[in-house]
């Protein structure tokens, strides 16, 4: 089973996307701030990160630039995801890392359809 | 503060025109030297002259060039300055060219109708200021030679004192009384000049502070637009989740008559979501912050798929779809913008065509440009509503569903791709929306 790693300080939508995930049968971990994502990511080292970008303590971005620029985990997928949806930000969120940018409010099946081709694009590259 | 400003900028226009006055005359009295030379008059002394009002001409035009700030009292005592050289060249003008028989004293007048135009900021007055020097210096240098203080220039001229007074009396009382006339009139057209001019300035400045204050509350408007819509999209996102997990039961079963009600929920949350999206799309198209993702396309490609994603709408009124799409027609454009305008024309079509009616989506190679365009055969917009529909919160009609966004965006969209949009219509007859977009490289 597939882990994914959900980061976002916000339990209401930590719990939907979580039951969302784990209806189409993943394994979800969670992180409710920039640091304790990193942390579990690092430890964990989960499939996909599913990355919010306004966190306490440490945002997004710099959590999404921690573990790209890092070999040992360049490879795990990121979705950015944001209320916010300035062009800027989305720029600077691929210039994080970041494999692609989903804007709340989203659509479950736009989520879900994101999350299978970067997990596809991941496994066919390290196959 | 602004208002000095204006005046500075107005009295350094001012001192400008005189330059150019001065350059003229000097030109034109070489003319008349240059004849005299012909006719073997002595032009030296005046040829010095002009030279000489030439040389701190040319001064003048340097410290206009040179000098982009000045202050008030700055220009102002320069416009004095080179006022009073001029009285002083027209006097020795004079004096080189016949004295009491020369020709030249109208250029006193010249002086006083330039000093009338504005030379300083109480211009009305200063009309009196160079009529009375003008004066003064005329008088004085008949004076200086009645007085046997100067010499006739070159002339072996000899009169009798009786002959002198009678020709010093007419002729300065003459000039004097010209003097005095001319720059009445000259003083009551400027004040009243004046008084327009600063009633006009008065209007403009109210003007231009109504636009700074209709900017500012469209810059608020903006801001409050792009902020709350920005703020509800997080709570909306976690109903839309909510209600979307309900619905496709994987918080707990529920029966049929549920489903229901929460898909007609979700529905509605996702209209909601969309007059969100384009209400913060619209917002920064015209704040030019959205960035388009531009890529080289085939705009047929777009079209079908807009098409074909459309076809189930008008398969339910039973509106016949053609696809006039031409092919290979490539140009740098973001595929899901001009996609979206395709959709938003194409749901146009069809909510605003009779069932049975037919909608005709194509492209055209203009050569510079492509063409695209969305044609149906349903109600029609009268003429006069034509030019507004592309503004945004501007229905077909009231009781027509949607916000009004639709065209707006579009013509956004369009325009940043650095097209245009239009759209003909008739009552009753069908309408035809088309949009241009440029070939080319990749701007």
């Amino acid at each position: 089973m597939k882990r994914i790693l959900v980061v976002d300080d916000e339990p209401d939508m930590v719990n939907v996307i979580k039951l969302r995930l784990e209806a189409n049968k993943y394994e979800v971990l969670v992180a409710s701030d920039g640091p304790e994502g990193l942390n579990i990511a690092r430890i964990q080292r989960p499939d996909l990160i599913i990355l919010d970008i306004m966190l306490p303590k440490m945002d997004g971005f710099k959590v999404s630039r921690m573990l790209k620029y890092d070999e040992r985990f360049k490879n795990i997928p990121i979705i950015m995801f944001s209320a916010k949806v300035q062009s800027s930000d989305i720029e600077r969120g691929r210039e994080m890392g970041a494999d692609a940018y989903i804007t709340k409010p989203f659509k479950a099946e736009d989520l879900l359809a994101k999350i299978r081709e970067l997990l596809d694009a991941k496994e066919k590259r390290s196959a | 503060m602004s208002q000095d400003i204006l005046l500075i900028w107005d009295i350094k226009n001012k001192f400008y025109s005189a330059i150019l006055v001065r350059y003229a005359t000097v030109a034109v009295i070489a003319l008349l030297f240059a004849i005299g030379y012909f006719l073997r008059m002595d032009i030296r002394p005046g040829m010095n002259l002009l030279i000489f009002v030439t040389a701190y001409n040319l001064a003048a035009h340097l410290i206009y060039i040179l000098k982009k700030k000045f202050e008030l009292w700055q220009i102002m005592a320069l416009n004095i300055i080179f006022l009073f050289f001029d009285v002083c060249a027209v006097t020795l003008l004079i004096y080189f060219t016949g004295w009491v028989e020369s020709p030249y004293w109208f250029l006193y007048l010249i002086l006083i109708l330039v000093s009338g135009f504005g030379m300083f900021s109480y211009y009305s007055l200063s009309v009196f200021i160079i009529a009375f020097f003008s004066a003064l210096f005329y008088l004085g240098l008949l004076l200086a030679f009645y007085l046997g203080y100067l010499p006739i220039y070159q002339t072996d001229l000899k009169l009798t004192p009786q002959e002198i007074l009678i020709s010093i009396t007419n002729k300065s009382l003459f000039i004097t009384l010209s003097f005095l006339i001319f720059a009445v009139t000259i003083y009551y057209f400027s004040k009243l000049l004046k008084q327009h001019r600063q009633a006009l300035l008065k209007k403009n400045r109210e003007l231009l502070e109504m636009l700074e204050e209709m900017k500012d509350i469209n810059r608020l408007k903006d801001e409050f637009v792009a902020n709350a819509s920005h703020e509800l999209r997080t709570p909306l996102s976690l109903i839309r989740e909510n209600v979307s997990l309900v619905e496709d039961g994987i918080a707990g079963g529920i029966g049929e008559k549920q489903r229901k009600l929460l898909t007609s929920s979700r529905e509605n949350i996702d209209r909601l979501v969309n007059i969100l999206t384009n209400l913060l799309d619209l917002s920064r198209i015209e704040n030019r912050s959205f960035a388009l993702d531009l890529q080289k396309v085939d705009i047929g490609k777009i079209g079908e798929r807009a098409l074909t994603d459309m076809e189930i709408k008008a398969k339910n009124k039973n509106i016949k779809m053609t696809n006039k799409m031409g092919k290979g027609l490539t140009t740098w454009v973001d595929p899901e913008q001009i996609y979206r305008v395709f959709i938003i024309l194409l749901d146009n079509a069809i909510k605003f065509t009779n069932e049975n009616g037919e909608v005709e989506v194509g492209t055209e190679d203009l050569g510079e440009w492509i063409r695209c365009y969305v044609r149906d055969n349903g109600m029609g917009i009268e003429a006069k509503a034509i030019p507004r529909i592309f503004m945004r919160f501007v229905k077909f009609d009231e009781t027509s569903k949607g916000t009004g966004l639709g065209l707006a965006i579009c013509r956004g969209i369009v325009e940043m791709h650095g097209g245009e949009i239009r759209a003909e219509s008739e009552p009753e007859k069908g309408s035809n929306f088309f949009f241009i977009l440029p070939k080319g490289e990749k701007r």
